[in-house]
């Protein structure tokens, strides 16, 4: 018993001692498979973020996870920055009360995320069919939308949702011809359109710039008093747009690291030319950073906030959309002012475009 | 005498102790790690607390779901119909019915492992592809499932059977083997014909050995159920909880995994003692 207690203790303080050897603070990032967060894990692996951080002072850590789970582990704050879309940012981590902070907005799905249908159907003759989908993601938000847009939304309570995984929806929808109507993203869409007799009959690139990609830090780590969490982030975005440099050039030069990255991520050139055809990124900083200071990013934060809130995404507890609040760059707020939760931060797209990383 | 001896006798008093000390570990535990994160960040919904959990179970209980339509008089219902129109009732309703379905379809396995154990030809027939299949794991061949049964309840309840159907099969077939040879032959002498020692002889007992192997078989019905109704569904226990993941709703989600392992726990307590009511001969179990 003796023995066992002294070894225990011996174990807790090795542990103890190991993880105080460090000096250089270590972050994790994580990501999902995703034609705009492919980069991350080329960049982790190329080494070009490595020499980022070392230049800020930095180890940063990158793990590939699935996308749930990496919203979870983001929210349980056992990683410090991830890549999500806009609306998962408000309505995990922000409405779960993790103040998150909005570093870079990559890119924007233009055509990433589509209805699809059978027998040539309409938007105004899918009431009353069955519609797979990952019920309250991006895909429910684009078909509800695609809805409104057509003036149909008062059917929308005809709409029968299917909830299906999007780790089997492909197979679903292809092997159950009963199946009429299927809303995902690509590279899903591109494998499911290859199917007979189906056809895209709404897409995301019928509301540009609503479904964001982004890169986001949780806020308290931005704010660490040693300011090795604004090293971090300045790191993130260094590396980043030295990368989407190199991916814009034209030619062999450009195709070689698109082929790099579509590698890591068990893809394909072609296949991968093919979903960045569909996404619009901000291949420079200054693009990004005139999305982000929009006029526009707000009217749609105040759609995906509305949408978020009839859904009960933002919790049943959440009484108004307004509880959870949105600043942007300009210090404007949509919300309340002291239930500020998510951040747009646009000063680390600015270094970047003022060549100040 | 040391307490930790083979031979020790804890007294009753012990005996309670003991037996809920672990339970009480980690419900300190929980609710400890809970206050610290509610403390530093009062929205958590990581690990609510007792209160948002009793607050997600009530309305899980009372309220429909957000999708359903809500009945006009809602308000003026008795508690009963109030629980009756609510979610956790219809998800409940919904799982139970496709949990039943499928094991009142583990039984023709039974009888096929029975008869596979009895008459050689059928034994031939199906022996080896059972085998070989049993070692198949169907979840990943969902597409050609798909492909094969749709997405809807067939899907759903063909997944279980395909996961669990050859085990019971197979311990069927065993425990159809095991019955001493004599007594078969006895009840041949005793001018019995196939089936009616087949059925009145060996059947009968085998029976509680496998109304106890379907019922420790009881956990994985329930998983590939849980799997069946996350991949592609539009009620059910688990898919409910799929979708409060969507937004971290632990405050439902727990109460709900906790009523599962409650059912569970009461659906196998029933038929133990269901078993040993119907065959009061049998010690095992």
């Amino acid at each position: 018993m003796r023995k066992l207690i002294i070894t225990l203790s011996g174990l807790v303080f090795l542990a103890g001692s190991l993880s105080a050897a460090g000096n250089t603070p270590t972050f994790t990032l994580g990501w999902s498979v995703y034609v705009g967060w492919d980069p991350y894990q080329y960049m982790a692996k190329s080494g070009l973020l490595k020499k980022w951080a070392d230049k800020y002072g930095v180890a940063i850590k990158v793990q590939r996870f699935d996308y749930a789970p990496s919203l979870d582990a983001f929210v349980a704050k056992n990683i410090d920055a991830c890549a999500m879309t806009n609306m998962e940012a408000l309505d995990m981590p922000a409405a779960a009360g993790v103040d998150t902070t909005s570093i870079i907005v990559g890119d924007y799905s233009n055509g990433n995320d589509a209805v699809l249908v059978r027998h040539n159907l309409t938007l105004a003759q899918v009431p009353g069919h069955r519609v797979l989908l990952v019920e309250k993601t991006v895909s429910q938000y684009l078909f509800e939308r695609g809805m409104t847009i057509n003036n149909l939304s008062s059917e929308l309570k005809r709409v029968k949702y299917v909830n299906t995984s999007d780790s089997d929806i492909a197979g679903a929808f292809l092997g159950d011809p009963s199946q009429d109507v299927v809303v995902t993203w690509k590279p899903l869409v591109s494998q499911i359109l290859r199917g007979k007799g189906i056809t895209k009959i709404f897409d995301s690139s019928k509301i540009p710039g609503e479904i964001l990609d982004l890169m986001v830090v949780r806020t308290d780590v931005l704010n660490r008093p040693d300011g090795s969490g604004q090293r971090f982030a300045k790191a993130i975005a260094g590396a980043w747009y030295e990368l989407t440099a190199q991916m814009s050039k034209p030619g062999p030069e450009g195709d070689k690291v698109l082929s790099s990255i579509a590698e890591v991520s068990e893809d394909t050139l072609e296949s991968y030319k093919e979903q960045l055809a569909t996404t619009h990124l901000f291949y420079t900083a200054p693009s990004a950073l005139a999305m982000t200071k929009s006029d526009q990013l707000k009217k749609t934060m105040e759609l995906v906030r509305q949408f978020c809130f009839s859904h009960r995404l933002l919790g049943d507890k959440t009484s108004s959309p307004d509880d959870v609040a949105i600043r942007f760059p300009d210090g404007s707020i949509q919300g309340k002012k002291d239930r500020v939760r998510l951040r747009f931060d646009a000063s680390y797209m600015a270094l970047a475009a003022g060549g100040k990383l | 005498m040391s307490p930790l001896q083979i031979h020790a006798q804890p007294s009753r008093a012990t005996v309670w102790t003991l037996s809920w000390l672990l339970f009480a570990a980690g419900l300190t535990s929980y609710f400890w790690v809970s206050r610290g994160r509610h403390i530093e960040n009062p929205d958590d919904r990581v690990m609510p607390t007792i209160r948002q959990m009793g607050q997600g179970f009530a309305d899980a209980l009372l309220k429909p779901a957000d999708d359903d339509e809500v009945a006009p008089d809602a308000d003026k219902q008795s508690l009963f119909a109030k629980i009756r129109g609510g979610m956790l009732w219809k998800d409940t309703m919904a799982t139970g019915r496709r949990f039943l379905i499928s094991m009142a379809l583990l039984f023709p396995a039974v009888i096929l492992g029975l008869h596979m154990g009895m008459f050689p030809y059928v034994g031939l027939f199906f022996l080896r592809f059972v085998l070989f299949f049993d070692k198949i794991v169907a979840l990943s061949l969902l597409p050609i499932l798909f492909i094969a049964f749709g997405i809807d309840e067939m899907a759903k309840i063909m997944l279980i059977l395909i996961g669990v159907g050859p085990t019971i099969i197979l311990d069927s077939f065993n425990l159809t083997r095991g019955v001493p040879k004599e007594q078969i032959v006895k009840g041949f002498t005793l001018g019995a014909g196939d089936f009616a020692v087949t059925y009145r002889i060996v059947l009968k007992q085998i029976w509680p050995r496998v109304l106890n192997s379907i019922r420790l078989n009881l956990k994985a019905v329930m998983i590939f159920l849980f799997s069946g109704e996350m991949i592609a569904s539009q009620d059910g226990l688990a898919y409910r909880i799929a979708l409060l993941r969507r937004h971290m709703g632990m405050d439902t989600i727990i109460p709900y995994v906790l009523w599962v392992a409650l059912l569970l726990f009461l659906i196998d307590y029933g038929m133990r003692v269901f078993n040993r009511k119907l065959h009061p001969w049998f010690q095992e179990a």
